[in-house]
């Protein structure tokens, strides 16, 4: 496999704060990674690491280049949609589609043309009349007529509703990705992206605090419902996170076998949401 | 590099539409002006036949050049007065907008660097606004002298005579264009430090811009009772070395209202090589660079905060 990107000890202090403290991790190409953390844990100050929007302590390569040192050649195979709110207001569609077109070299007017028809979006529309839906609507096709390598998506569909979250990640596995390409993606709605993704990393106060490709999950985080005394012999095996629910024990275990846990209750796979709010907690323990 | 450069300049028109749209304003101002005037002068046809002959007959051709020259110079300088205001603004306002909007981190999210947005606002600065007002300038020229034509025909002078045969046009447009483009380099000092206070602020640019240069002069004067910053700085705009040492009243001859026939050419009055070889004009344009590298620095290290 490749490796897309290369972290290194990377770190970045803002004053007395480790926004991201010494993590070091790889991204192969043809993966989606979604990078999950809770606010203030320093997902963004990464992606900007990533961007070359900002520079940071450490060894970073992304795609070999240096990001911060090469930023201009680093963004002709990036692609980067930071939230909704970006595109500036004052620009029409037309002069967006024309503008990335003189700056773009992998840009494909053509492309980006065809996925507008299929929306409500007008060529001669200001960003300013267009809906927040729409406005990533039209985001999500100039981004999907770039032949880049790697898109990193922070928070995409915020404020958007159901119909467009749904909408947007649907296009985006549908029409933009393939094995040749790479996905990273922060968001708070874990629930929304667990099943596109193939790989998985939590963070939380600047530490990785878990990264794993999601096939792995399975196998090593497992979920029991129990009750009674077999809730006790749950107990002693250590388990990571304990929940009670409608009179039961919901357990979480990490590195335990499943022939350890079988007879002692209902075993299942946890969900991400419930791995993510463990494992935090047990950071911060 | 250049294909990027056009492209930043463009957008930087679509963005401050106030560019060509002032220009144009002043323009329509003008005529509207100067239409109310012949309007008014209508009201006084015996007199107006009077002069009208007199203009053709009695005034020598350098008066007339010099009359239109003056009216020429005065639109003129509304335009450079523009000129100087939509530069501030523009400046101020180039690089805070786009942190105030969050549009950075779509402008950035594309292979263009700090240092060549930056280069394309300070292009905008120093050549594309004032080029805008120098076509605002000879449309302006233009339709004044076809509307004063249509008139002084109307009235049943010669406007072939009147009009077009006394004014220099080539000689005034050009005059006007070393104008327009000289005092945005000899004011590039303070569009290097607008854009680096646009790089940096977070609120009130116009405010942290002057607000600065005012304390600095105020301090100097009650603490060192001297005011050479305010002469040297605050007053750069009076010291342009681009001017002949010309006597207004001697503009025209005081004896017998002739003028000679130099006495119309705006050209006569500007020295350019004089200019070209100010040290003042060169350690402008290199404080302009060393403020616009520190907006290039500001954007880079600290672009969305």
């Amino acid at each position: 496999m490749t490796s897309l990107v290369s972290a290194q000890g990377v770190s970045k202090q803002f004053g007395s704060i480790h926004a991201v403290d010494n993590v070091s991790f790889e991204i192969e190409k043809g993966k989606i990674l979604g990078l999950i953390g809770p606010n203030g844990a320093g997902k963004t100050t990464l992606l900007k690491a990533l961007l070359g929007l900002t520079d940071c302590e450490g060894r970073l390569s992304v795609l070999g280049l240096d990001p911060f040192k090469q930023r201009k050649e680093l963004m002709q195979n990036i692609c980067f949609i930071a939230d909704v709110a970006v595109l500036p207001r004052w620009i029409r569609v037309t002069q967006l589609l024309d503008y990335v077109e003189a700056i773009h070299p992998n840009f494909s007017r053509r492309r980006a043309e065809e996925l507008l028809t299929q929306t409500k979006v007008r060529a001669n529309a200001k960003v300013r009349e267009l809906s927040k839906g729409m406005v990533t609507q039209l985001h999500l096709s100039i981004i999907m007529s770039i032949d880049a390598k790697l898109l990193v998506l922070d928070e995409p569909t915020l404020g958007l509703d159901i119909i467009f979250r749904k909408e947007f990640y649907a296009n985006l596995l549908n029409d933009y990705f393939d094995e040749e390409r790479t996905i990273l993606i922060t968001t708070h709605q874990v629930e929304e992206v667990e099943n596109l993704l193939t790989d998985i990393m939590f963070i939380d106060e600047g530490k990785i605090l878990l990264s794993s490709p999601m096939e792995a999950l399975a196998d090593t985080y497992i979920e029991v419902l129990t009750a009674g005394d077999n809730a006790s012999k749950a107990r002693g095996l250590g388990p990571i996170a304990e929940n009670e629910m409608f009179g039961k024990s919901i357990m979480l275990f990490e590195g335990v076998s499943r022939e350890h846990l079988e007879g002692l209750g209902e075993i299942r796979t946890p969900a991400i949401a419930d791995l993510f709010v463990a494992k935090i907690k047990g950071a911060r323990q | 590099m250049i294909k990027h450069q056009l492209a930043l300049v463009k957008r930087e028109i679509w963005e401050h539409r106030s560019i060509y749209v002032t220009p144009m304003a002043l323009a329509s101002i003008v005529t509207l002006g100067v239409l109310a005037m012949l309007m008014f002068a209508s009201g006084y046809a015996a007199e107006l036949d009077l002069a009208i002959f007199g203009a053709s007959n009695i005034a020598g051709e350098p008066e007339r050049k010099a009359a239109l020259t003056g009216f020429f110079l005065g639109t003129s300088w509304v335009f450079l007065i523009a000129l100087a205001i939509l530069t501030v603004f523009y400046c101020l306002d180039s690089l805070y907008a786009e942190r105030k909007d969050k549009s950075i981190l779509f402008w950035r999210s594309l292979p263009v660097t700090d240092a060549e947005t930056v280069i394309a606002k300070l292009i905008t600065a120093l050549v594309v606004i004032p080029v805008a007002a120098i076509i605002g300038i000879i449309a302006t020229h233009l339709v004044n002298l076809i509307v004063t034509s249509i008139w002084v025909s109307m009235k049943g002078g010669d406007a072939g005579l009147l009009i077009w045969g006394s004014v220099p046009l080539l000689d005034n447009w050009f005059a006007a264009f070393i104008v327009v483009l000289a005092s945005g380099i000899w004011m590039s000092p303070f569009i290097g430090w607008f854009l680096f206070v646009s790089s940096y602020t977070k609120r009130s640019p116009l405010l942290m811009a002057f607000m600065p240069l005012i304390l600095i002069a105020l301090l100097e004067k009650i603490i060192l009772r001297t005011h050479i910053f305010a002469e040297y700085v605050l007053g750069r705009g009076d010291g342009m070395p681009l001017f002949r040492a010309m006597d207004v009243e001697k503009f025209f001859d005081e004896q017998q209202w002739r003028v000679t026939e130099n006495a119309t050419s705006l050209l006569v009055h500007l020295d350019v090589v004089k200019f070209l070889t100010s040290p003042a004009m060169w350690a402008g344009i290199i404080v302009c660079g060393l403020l616009s590298t520190a907006a290039i620095y500001v954007r880079r290290y600290h672009g969305e905060s």
